[in-house]
């Protein structure tokens, strides 16, 4: 019986890992936050985005990119398995 | 014993040295030749600088001094970052990649590069094929070269760099003036002179 169980779920277990490697690449968007970054720093410079909204932003987005960088080495680094 | 950061390389006939306010707290900035090459350098202490925005700043304004030094200097520029241990590796490395740096100094002699970003208004509607035909046409024969940059935002309408000759600067800068007065809906933001980072392609391994 166990060799069925494994035979059966470890196929669909695997796509589910997939899906949610995939779903956290898009959560933690790292080149979609380095665009955010940038057009942040652009606005300022133009001074559509007063000193404090920018470093708000600045801030809140770094803050982010940092949390997604770690998820990114972990997922890479292979020793996170993403279970359903 | 200290080590080497790099900003870039000029001919060993334009040696130089200047005091200035350098990359991680340095003071200084001489040239160490070797042969018809020479690489602008400072001393630092750590071998992997961190990119600070201060440290990047300081980076792109010392190489614009070197642009700027006596009547005005060829430098092919390096990222921010290379550091090397002793005389021996900086040397070990413009003897390398003579050929490269050569044909890269000819390339950007008596160039500058400048940065163009047009960035439309929040709530215009704006023909972004359109104004990229206006600017080629007024811009790009004023240019050695262009080349085009990551659109990062979806304000962005156009983001250029150009290699512009020193001589043809002003023609330069009055056609983007002008380009900018025709342009309500547009946002212009012209950076530069820089060094011309985007044209040239020397990789050399800092160790």
């Amino acid at each position: 019986m166990f060799i069925l169980d494994d035979l059966l779920f470890r196929p669909f277990v695997g796509v589910i890992d997939a899906l949610h490697t995939i779903a956290l690449d898009e959560l933690y968007d790292l080149e979609g936050l380095e665009d955010e970054l940038k057009e942040n720093q652009l606005l300022y410079e133009l001074g559509e985005r007063s000193e404090e909204e920018y470093e708000r932003e600045k801030e809140r987005l770094e803050e982010e990119l940092e949390i997604a960088r770690e998820v990114h080495e972990e997922l890479a680094s292979g020793r996170v398995e993403v279970k359903s | 014993m200290s080590n080497y950061y790099v900003y870039g390389v000029v001919r060993a006939a334009d040696d130089l040295e200047f005091e200035t306010d350098a990359v991680a707290g340095a003071d200084r900035v001489y040239t160490v030749s070797h042969r018809r090459l020479a690489a602008v350098v400072s001393d630092i202490e750590e071998t992997e600088p961190e990119q600070t925005d201060e440290d990047a700043q300081r980076h792109d304004d010392v190489l614009r001094e070197i642009m700027e030094y006596g009547d005005g200097r060829t430098v092919v520029p390096m990222r921010f970052g290379m550091v090397f241990e002793n005389e021996r590796a900086l040397k070990n490395v413009l003897r390398g990649a003579r050929p490269a740096f050569r044909r890269a100094m000819n390339d950007i002699e008596g160039t500058v590069e400048l940065g163009l970003k047009l960035v439309r208004e929040e709530d215009a509607d704006v023909d972004g094929e359109a104004i990229e035909a206006t600017v080629a046409d007024e811009l790009e024969p004023l240019a050695v070269e262009s080349t085009e940059s990551d659109l990062f935002s979806d304000r962005l309408v156009l983001n250029r760099s150009y290699l512009v000759e020193r001589v043809d600067r002003e023609a330069f800068d009055e056609a983007i003036a002008r380009f900018e007065d025709e342009h309500d809906d547009l946002l212009v933001q012209y950076t530069g002179p820089f060094a011309p980072y985007s044209f040239v392609d020397v990789h050399i391994g800092a160790q």
